[in-house]
């Protein structure tokens, strides 16, 4: 009835690594891209612009770094922002929602790019919904 | 040139990541397929997928998106467009939901793990997942190729 043989481990092996080669063509590139971002202080530059407008969404001025390190780095990158500052659990419950919907976008918007969704499209559809319910918790929640 | 080259290492190990989980999944994928498990399965989850226009090939990539993330959904995505199981237009479907919805248990056990409750990590991900997939399913014009259209021809 359930049946392995040796042509079925070749042919999913196979396909894994044309995945595989397809993804890290995007992947590795992107990633050089963070290190330079990093590196160079133009993430710090971003986050100091955009403190101001944090207000909007019920956040303090410092939830800002939160926000772009998720945006732009990843979800543990935010996670250690929210960790080394001083966040209410209502900050960070509206962080989280926020990022839920738009994070690692350096390297989540290529790869939608490559399964065959417009870059921009997704952007705006991302950033619009997390926006949009950020806007939402800070007003209902406490 | 050393930061690029910490990028370059950064890379290669997200991309060894990626390859433990894509590599095992394509093989079971391959398993279930040929055993025709793969169709009595879409077919118990496919039914509030059809509603924003995916057929059981397109509900597939949607599920493996939600539970191991956006990366290897893009995969599957990526062999269904190849081989002709999904139309561009559903891919177009696919890409929304999962753009919004993906890596759902991961994602959420970080920032749970911070304080943050778990329904609405979860909760509204997938409702606007789903509301704004209907909205893109609704308005989107047939994308539709013929059969064997490739990742160039999409580019």
């Amino acid at each position: 009835m359930f049946q392995v043989t040796r042509k079925m481990l070749w042919k999913g092996t196979k396909t894994g690594l044309q995945t595989t080669w397809e993804l890290g063509k995007v992947v590795v590139p992107t990633a050089m891209v963070v290190a330079i971002f990093r590196a160079s202080g133009f993430l710090d530059t971003i986050t100091a612009f955009f403190a101001p407008y944090m207000g909007f969404f019920g956040l303090s001025g410092e939830a800002a770094v939160v926000l772009f390190s998720g945006y732009f780095v990843n979800l543990y990158a935010a996670a250690g922002s929210i960790m080394a500052l001083n966040l209410t659990i209502s900050e960070i419950t509206i962080c989280a929602v926020m990022l839920g919907f738009c994070h690692s976008l350096l390297v989540e918007l290529p790869i939608s790019q490559k399964a065959g969704s417009p870059l921009g499209y997704i952007f705006l559809i991302r950033l619009a919904c997390s926006l949009a319910v950020g806007w939402l918790l800070g007003v209902v929640l406490p | 040139m050393s930061i690029l080259w910490e990028g370059f290492l950064q890379g290669m190990s997200g991309l060894w990541t990626v390859a433990c989980v894509v590599i095992p999944l394509m093989i079971v994928l391959e398993i279930a397929e040929s055993n025709g498990l793969l169709q009595k399965l879409n077919r118990l989850m496919a039914k509030p997928f059809r509603i924003i226009g995916l057929g059981e090939e397109g509900a597939f990539p949607v599920v493996v998106a939600v539970v191991f993330g956006i990366t290897y959904g893009s995969g599957v995505i990526i062999n269904h467009v190849r081989t002709g199981k999904v139309t561009r237009k559903e891919a177009r479907v696919i890409g929304t939901f999962m753009a919004i919805a993906h890596a759902l248990i991961e994602d959420t056990i970080i920032f749970w793990v911070l304080g943050a409750p778990l329904f609405l990590l979860v909760a509204p991900r997938l409702l606007l997942a789903y509301v704004m997939s209907y909205v893109v399913h609704k308005f989107t014009p047939e994308l539709d190729l013929p059969n064997g259209d490739n990742l160039e021809a999409m580019d």
